[in-house]
């Protein structure tokens, strides 16, 4: 039975933990598959240390907690920093580009990064960072599918950000898909 | 700027349905005659006297201050224009306005509704803030369309607007403030933690 152990990590109000709510909805809810998502925060409530937990697996999730990710994606140097070291020897890695510069990583180790601020910006909004590197997640991974994170996405985010949220989403989805080498 | 993706077809309320597109310049006769097949009494409301093909030649192509600007039409005939405007610089800069012109029997089927309803959403991807709309005193269909889209009655001009018939009325000014829709989105992705504050 196939599971996969995802951290995502970076600063308080980058809407890491809503990253992972639409990951962990989009697998359970609108993939059949089942999910859990665990949530730590610093002490303060932005620009603090922040990150998710999300197990995505074919069979009921016993242990929701993800010592070593499969899957690690990073949206702060900081957060690459301290969870680097728990990625899987053959983990894959995903990071923000602009904010994350990959070093010492294990060999076995795959990295794909993408600018997901500079896309979020030109789309008009810095604020949906976040929903790119969800895209970028989908497009790398195949682990949820592409209708079910589109639900997902929009089920969970405000009316009226529809719009701009998906278009985020498809930036960071195509990017993912370019660098795999997908059609 | 990436909108919804038109053209759409939308059902009315009595039945019927239209095809809500993007105007494009190759639109400049089909709107020439649109507006010029609006009453002298619905031309009046608007900025420009949009009778005057010169006039229209302008509006299809200086589309600089124009955000979004979206036909309906039926069998190639457009049947109402809306379309959202903003300023380029400025301190009102993230104000948008809309101006939205439906023909007479087109109307009282929510067509209105279903072109504002695209106005306003892709306004927050546009960065605007505030929506503006200007109705004059006793057109009450057109307030109460702006109304049910979110917009509330921010000022009133009194005898701004002279009808027809050489009489004055005043001009309601409305707004929608579509700024708290991303403020949610920003509540949303402020990490908080659960016990915070407990």
């Amino acid at each position: 039975m196939a599971s996969t152990g995802i951290r995502i990590g970076g600063l308080g109000g980058q809407g890491v933990i809503l990253s992972g709510i639409i990951l962990g909805k989009a697998a359970s809810i609108f993939d059949g598959k089942n999910a859990t998502l665990i949530q730590a925060f610093g002490p303060e409530a932005r620009g603090s240390a922040c990150s998710a937990q999300v197990t995505i697996a074919d069979a009921p999730v016993a242990y929701p907690y993800v010592q070593n990710p499969d899957v690690l994606v990073v949206m702060s140097s900081d957060a690459y920093t301290q969870f680097i070291p728990t990625l899987k020897a053959d983990g894959l890695l995903l990071y923000e580009e602009e904010l994350v510069t990959p070093k010492d990583l294990p060999p076995g180790v795959k990295a794909y990064g993408i600018p997901a601020t500079r896309i979020a910006e030109e789309l008009g909004r810095r604020l949906v960072l976040n929903i790119v590197m969800v895209g970028f997640f989908a497009g790398v991974t195949g682990v949820v599918s592409l209708v079910a994170a589109e639900k997902a996405l929009l089920s969970s985010v405000p009316k009226g950000t529809e719009s701009l949220n998906l278009n985020a989403f498809r930036r960071g989805y195509e990017h993912g898909r370019s660098l795999v080498g997908a059609a | 700027m990436e909108f919804e993706n038109f053209p759409q077809t939308e059902p009315l309320r009595d039945g019927r349905s239209v095809i809500v597109r993007e105007m494009t310049i190759s639109d400049e006769s089909r709107m020439v005659e649109f507006f010029q097949g609006l009453p002298l009494e619905d031309r009046l409301f608007l900025r420009n006297d949009v009778s005057q093909p010169e006039v229209v030649h302008h509006f299809v192509r200086d589309t600089e201050d124009q955000v979004l600007n979206l036909v309906a039409e039926l069998d190639g005939k457009i049947v109402a224009s809306a379309t959202l405007e903003r300023g380029l610089y400025g301190w009102t800069r993230h104000v948008g306005e809309v101006r939205l012109v439906v023909a007479r029997p087109w109307q009282r089927c929510g067509l209105a509704k279903v072109l504002l309803r695209h106005l306003v959403r892709a306004a927050p991807t546009a960065g605007i803030e505030i929506i503006k709309g200007q109705v004059a005193g006793g057109k009450v269909g057109a307030q109460k369309a702006l109304e049910a889209m979110g917009f509330r009655k921010e000022a009133t001009l009194r005898r701004h607007v002279k009808d027809v018939a050489g009489r004055k009325r005043d001009l309601l000014i409305l707004t929608n403030d579509v700024s708290h829709i991303w403020e949610k989105m920003e509540a949303l992705n402020a990490d908080f933690s659960p016990t915070q504050g407990e």
